[in-house]
């Protein structure tokens, strides 16, 4: 659904979307990442040597669906910047709730900012970030 | 009733991503949404932003703002309220090891008060340290409602709250806009000040709410 600025107001909520990051597509995402295979986000045991409990899903895919959250919401959106801050460690094969909060809306300079979660499924949260994008006008 | 978040960072904060104004918008949208918000308190992480003059944007958004600490002890984080040279001169509000026990003798003493933040938290909370022994007897008042918790932190502050018959503050310890306000403090009449916050604190009338018990408060 095509979103206008005009039509944005702090409040409004972007998703929920729900993901799961299992061991498959955290290797896949290594892959295309150019991590080597076994790592503390692919391997058990060593991200045990490392001090995790289990291996573990990288930071920048969490980024990677907290982005997904905010261009999907708009096929037009622009998204100028993300900010995150990692709280616990996101583990691989649960269920990840993602969603976001329209917080800030700059008329001047065309932008909207909003904070964007990514949490377990029972509201535990993991990552918080801010998000800030662009919509098209209505009028040109 | 007066409600006030006591506990909330701006980009004063290195780990916060929201400006005072931003705070104060989304304030002004909870409103219109029949929550009661009457103010803020900013506890920037081990710092006070002495120069930093907010009233123009109270007046703009009709919102207190005031400004408190919060502090690293070797007890756990404390929100200092009432911050004054005294305090400024007797502590390195960047030392993240100061000591708790003389924070709140010093506090007390220059009319300010320490208030230790989430001490339900695992790992840094004072129920830990509580838990090894430590002596608080002269504790009277600790943050019972913190916005941040993870599950079953502000449950081990509820223990502490009933077990020791303490007073409990509540606040947001939001860092990013749409959680300000989330959990606060009821008082039973207006608070414009930081000395007016302490009086308050020390008289004892008020309750940690969450922001959902300002709404009934207000259809009532």
């Amino acid at each position: 659904m095509e979103r206008y600025f005009e039509d944005v107001d702090l409040g409004d909520l972007i998703g929920p979307v729900e993901r799961v990051a299992t061991d498959a597509q955290v290797l896949d995402f290594c892959k295309v990442w150019g991590m080597a295979a076994s790592n503390r986000f692919t391997s058990r045991e060593v991200a045990q040597r490392e001090g995790f409990p289990d291996a573990i899903v990288p930071g920048i895919m969490g980024m990677a669906f907290l982005a997904e959250l905010v261009t999907r919401w708009s096929p037009s959106l622009e998204l100028k910047k993300l900010d995150v801050i990692f709280r616990q460690l996101v583990p691989h094969n649960r269920l990840l709730k993602l969603h976001g909060v329209v917080t800030d809306k700059d008329e001047e300079m065309g932008l909207l900012e909003a904070d964007v979660y990514l949490d377990l499924s029972d509201g535990d949260r993991m990552v918080t970030g801010k998000a800030v994008f662009s919509l098209p006008h209505r009028e040109g | 009733m007066y409600y006030l978040d006591l506990h909330c960072h701006s980009v004063s904060s290195d780990d916060a991503r929201a400006t005072v104004e931003q705070y104060l918008k989304w304030v002004q949208m909870l409103r219109k949404r029949g929550y009661q918000v009457d103010g803020i308190v900013l506890t920037e992480h081990r710092k006070f932003d002495q120069g930093i003059d907010y009233s123009w944007l109270s007046r703009q958004y009709g919102t207190t703002v005031l400004k408190g600490s919060e502090l690293d002890t070797r007890y756990g984080h404390f929100l200092v309220y009432g911050v004054n040279h005294h305090l400024l001169q007797r502590f390195n509000f960047a030392d993240v090891g100061l000591d708790a026990l003389a924070l709140m003798q010093e506090a007390e003493r220059t009319g300010a008060i320490a208030v230790p933040a989430h001490p339900g938290r695992y790992g840094i909370g004072l129920v830990e340290h509580l838990a090894n022994g430590l002596d608080l007897s002269a504790l009277r008042v600790v943050e019972h409602l913190n916005g941040g918790s993870r599950k079953g932190e502000n449950e081990r502050a509820d223990a502490l709250v009933q077990q020791a018959g303490l007073l409990g503050t509540g606040g947001s310890d939001a860092h990013f806009v749409s959680a300000i306000a989330t959990c606060l403090t009821e008082f039973p009449s207006p608070i414009r000040s930081a000395e007016e916050l302490v009086t308050a604190l020390h008289q004892g009338t008020f309750r940690a709410v969450r922001l959902e018990e300002t709404r009934a408060q207000v259809v009532k």
